[in-house]
């Protein structure tokens, strides 16, 4: 099961992130992979404009 | 040359921006998981106890009650258990008593170098039995060897016993060096290794056998 119930004793936001290692990975990847894309995406769209502009 | 696109993976500014934003996520979520941490590795109060509240680690009066360890199915692995109360030492020792004794335990854990050959909590060496459960140890509970060698009835009386003339008491292949550990000190040291044994650890270590049962069938005590 990709989500299981709070067995920790003391539940806490990483007690839900190290349930198992996809709740890790995804988790990571949300908030540091993905972005990174969108940073990708900008950096590419302000080198076009200026190469337009050259 | 005008028409080409531009290539992003050779822009300082992309990189720079891509380190920055990696490093300062790792940053916040460790100094976030640092401060969780803290607040998980707390000392319960006696209140706590009283009114059944699991905490990590418990207080230090944890050593007036009896400390089993049972299955946890849930969780998949053994947790320790707080019972019915028990005498330690023929008393019952109230806050501030129980927590000089535990202090003293501790800093003679510590001047005796326990860990050069024990484990502790995971830190230390396997070259001596792992100490993190070792109050929970069959072989010093009425009936056990270790009980039995010493001739006391209870098992902080034998563990304190042993820890004083350890090597009277032939136990190991490798024994264990006498280290003029005193009377005061040797209580210390069981009320250490008491409280020790209620932490939770998430079942650490792994290998210890959990009832007399097991242990009778040739278990390991993570010896």
């Amino acid at each position: 099961m990709l989500f299981e119930s709070m067995t920790d004793v003391v539940p806490s936001f990483f007690a839900w992130l190290n349930q198992g290692p996809l709740t890790l990975t995804i988790f990571l990847h949300t908030v540091i992979i993905l972005p990174m894309f969108w940073i990708y995406a900008s950096e590419k769209k302000k080198l076009n404009k200026e190469k337009g502009l050259d | 040359m005008s028409n080409k696109k531009a290539s992003v993976w050779t822009s300082i500014p992309f990189w720079r921006r891509s380190a920055a934003w990696v490093t300062g996520v790792a940053s916040v979520l460790l100094i976030w998981l640092t401060f969780d941490s803290i607040s998980q590795i707390n000392m319960g109060t006696e209140s706590d106890l009283k009114n059944g509240i699991d905490k990590r680690v418990p207080a230090a009066t944890v050593i007036n009650y009896k400390i089993g360890y049972a299955m946890d199915a849930k969780r998949g692995h053994e947790v320790p258990t707080i019972g019915e109360k028990q005498l330690f030492f023929g008393k019952e020792w109230n806050e501030e008593d129980a927590k000089n004794l535990l202090h003293l335990g501790k800093l003679t854990s510590q001047s005796k170098n326990c860990m050069n050959c024990h484990t502790l909590l995971g830190n230390g060496a396997y070259y001596a039995p792992d100490l993190t459960k070792a109050w929970l140890d069959p072989a010093w509970k009425d009936g056990g060897p270790m009980q039995g060698m010493t001739g006391k009835n209870s098992v902080e009386e034998a563990i304190s016993e042993f820890l004083q003339h350890p090597s009277q008491y032939p136990t190991h292949a490798r024994m264990m060096p006498d280290l003029k550990i005193t009377k005061e000190e040797s209580m210390g040291l069981v009320a250490f290794l008491k409280h020790m044994s209620s932490i939770d650890t998430n079942g650490f270590p792994r290998n210890f056998s959990k009832t007399d049962e097991q242990f009778k069938r040739g278990g390991s005590n993570a010896h």
